[in-house]
């Protein structure tokens, strides 16, 4: 394992592929779960330990499956750690398991586990699976907690569970306020990362032509003085 | 001087303008806040002031961050922001807290119409929106705490006005009988709880009249909802109580935001059907969904009925269009529908005699 491909899956994980903010998948527990951080990190690490133990699973039995009966085998070794962690969690954080509800056992069904299985784990070596498990349910994690963060300060007035302020807007904690911020986030998230995926690509043009004056709006001064500096 | 100029298509211009129109929509609110504050002092004032500069402040803050220059926001400035902001004022209580205008401003201006891409792309009411998200989110201040009006009323009728509900909700809550107040306070809001704008009718009706003198609305519209809702309540009660209950019919009109709602916020010419022939499919099924629900859920519902059915508009829009020049009419379409099958089975026929 090279430290390119390390950097590529954790920052596919983490942010390029972002379960909840890039390709909008998983948006049933989002929605749900979101009125507090706290649910929001217990609901992420619940996925992200399901995800790492179903891919490296599913990356070890890749050649064993056959093709026709893949998705059968996919949703039952899910189902098993599902209920693992379930029987784990009912045992061991029973608030936390009260909390998540029905969206716990619901996990069997997450297009996120079974969309990485599926175009993942089924078809890449164990140990890049079981990573690329970890960050993409890491990434599933900061991102139902920022959400949660949000909701949680402006709808409760708190922040995992510590009342900041009595001042709430409660329109947040209702339904209607889960889809509007998961939009807003999105919205944002999005525009962050295409500023910086242009910037990244106008330096690459000029390390390519040098000597080109790059004609696009909002160009900084000191990249024009650069190229003048080059012609 | 021979010069040609080249230019699209419309090329008579009105000389109405979006400013001059929305200006006046502000002199028609001005009767109404005007009652209000007499009403319920200088808290409405407050209230209406906060809620207005809260719009118009962050339709300019958005447009600053869009980075625009100071200037031509000036030179732009419609009067669309301040008229929802009077809006909202209007529909709120007098004794909210500061903080209540400013949120439902902001939220007004920025999400619902600024987000949608400025004066006119909005897809719902800003100022109702306001108003039901400030309802959602602050409900407990919302609902209660309604303040007395300092004007008493002419002529209570017998049993008292408890505090802390509006003759609306007293209403829907306990029948026709125990309102406790008399049609005509009702129509000037003398000794009437309720929202600054809402109370007193008399100042509503002079601004609509003003509006359809300046031929800013049209006064069919808000005639057909006011009617239809209190024909609706009508019906609803005489099935619920086994009698003709016409008793119910000036109370409900009467009693809420409904002329507020009717006269200014339904006929908002970005949320209400192109066509008339929308419209006349429109402003009745809006009056029937305000009846219903206000009977079903025993609470003020104008506004949410109007935020309701916004969001039909659209589809109105597709499905109910004006003829195209040129387009068959309807009775000519089936006409030459029925003139095609009848060639067809003559062809068959002749076919058949053929064989």
């Amino acid at each position: 394992m090279t430290g390119k491909k390390f950097k590529n899956i954790s920052m596919d994980g983490l942010f390029r592929n972002n379960p909840t903010l890039r390709l909008v998948l998983g948006t049933c527990p989002t929605l749900a779960l979101t009125t507090s951080a706290m649910n929001g990190i217990g609901m992420g690490l619940a996925v992200t330990f399901i995800l790492l133990c179903s891919n490296t699973l599913i990356s070890l039995l890749r050649k064993v499956i056959p093709n026709e009966v893949r998705i059968p085998s996919f949703v039952l070794i899910i189902a098993t750690f599902v209920t693992i962690v379930r029987m784990v969690m009912e045992k061991f954080i029973p608030d936390l398991y009260s909390a998540l509800g029905v969206y716990l056992p619901l996990i069997v069904v997450n297009c996120i586990i079974l969309g990485r299985a599926e175009s993942f784990a089924s078809k890449n070596p164990v140990l890049d699976s079981s990573l690329d498990g970890i960050f993409t349910g890491l990434g599933f994690t900061w991102a139902l907690t920022m959400i949660g963060a949000i909701r949680e300060i402006l709808g409760s007035g708190s922040i995992f569970g510590l009342e900041l302020w009595s001042f709430k807007i409660e329109f947040f904690t209702s339904a209607a306020g889960a889809f509007f911020t998961y939009g807003v986030v999105i919205a944002l998230f999005n525009g962050l990362f295409a500023s910086i995926e242009n910037r990244k690509r106008r330096k690459e043009f000029k390390l390519l032509y040098p000597s080109y004056e790059v004609d696009l709006p909002n160009k900084d001064k000191s990249e024009n003085k650069i190229a003048k500096e080059a012609k | 001087m021979n010069k040609v100029i080249v230019s699209d298509s419309p090329h008579i211009r009105g000389v109405r303008t979006t400013k001059g129109i929305m200006l006046d929509v502000c002199i028609a609110l001005l009767p109404a806040c005007i009652m209000g504050c007499v009403y319920f002092g200088w808290k409405a004032l407050l209230v209406l002031a906060l809620s207005c500069i809260s719009c118009v402040a962050s339709e300019m803050v958005y447009q600053l961050c869009l980075k625009k220059k100071f200037k031509t926001i000036l030179a732009e400035f419609d009067f669309t922001s301040l008229v929802t902001g009077m809006l909202l004022g209007m529909c709120l209580h007098s004794n909210v807290p500061w903080y209540v205008p400013i949120i439902a401003g902001v939220f007004a201006i920025v999400v619902v119409k600024m987000l949608f891409g400025g004066t006119g792309k909005n897809i719902v009411n800003p100022a109702i929106t306001g108003r039901v998200f400030a309802f959602i989110s602050f409900q407990a201040v919302m609902i209660s705490g309604w303040a007395m009006p300092t004007i008493k009323a002419i002529k209570p009728l017998a049993g008292n006005i408890t505090s802390g509900a509006t003759p609306l909700t007293q209403m829907l809550g306990n029948g026709v009988e125990n309102i406790g107040i008399s049609n005509l306070d009702l129509f000037l809001g003398t000794g009437v709880m309720g929202c600054i704008g809402e109370t007193c009718k008399l100042a509503l009706l002079a601004g609509g009249i003003y509006l359809v003198v300046r031929k800013v609305i049209d006064w069919k519209w808000p005639v057909i909802y006011i009617l239809t809702t209190g024909v609706m309540t009508v019906l609803i009660n005489s099935i619920a109580i086994k009698s003709f209950a016409i008793n119910t019919f000036l109370p409900s009109i009467l009693s809420g935001g409904l002329f507020l709602g009717a006269i200014f916020m339904a006929t908002d010419y970005v949320t209400s059907p192109y066509t008339n022939k929308g419209r006349y499919v429109y402003y009745p099924i809006l009056g029937v969904v305000t009846a219903l629900l206000r009977h079903f859920t025993k609470i003020e519902v104008v506004s949410f009925a109007i935020l309701l059915m916004n969001l039909f508009v659209p589809l109105i829009n597709t499905y109910i269009r004006p003829r195209i020049f040129g387009e068959p009419t309807l009775s000519e379409k089936i006409k030459a529908k029925r003139q095609a099958k009848q060639a067809a089975k003559a062809a068959k026929v002749e076919g058949g005699e053929a064989k």
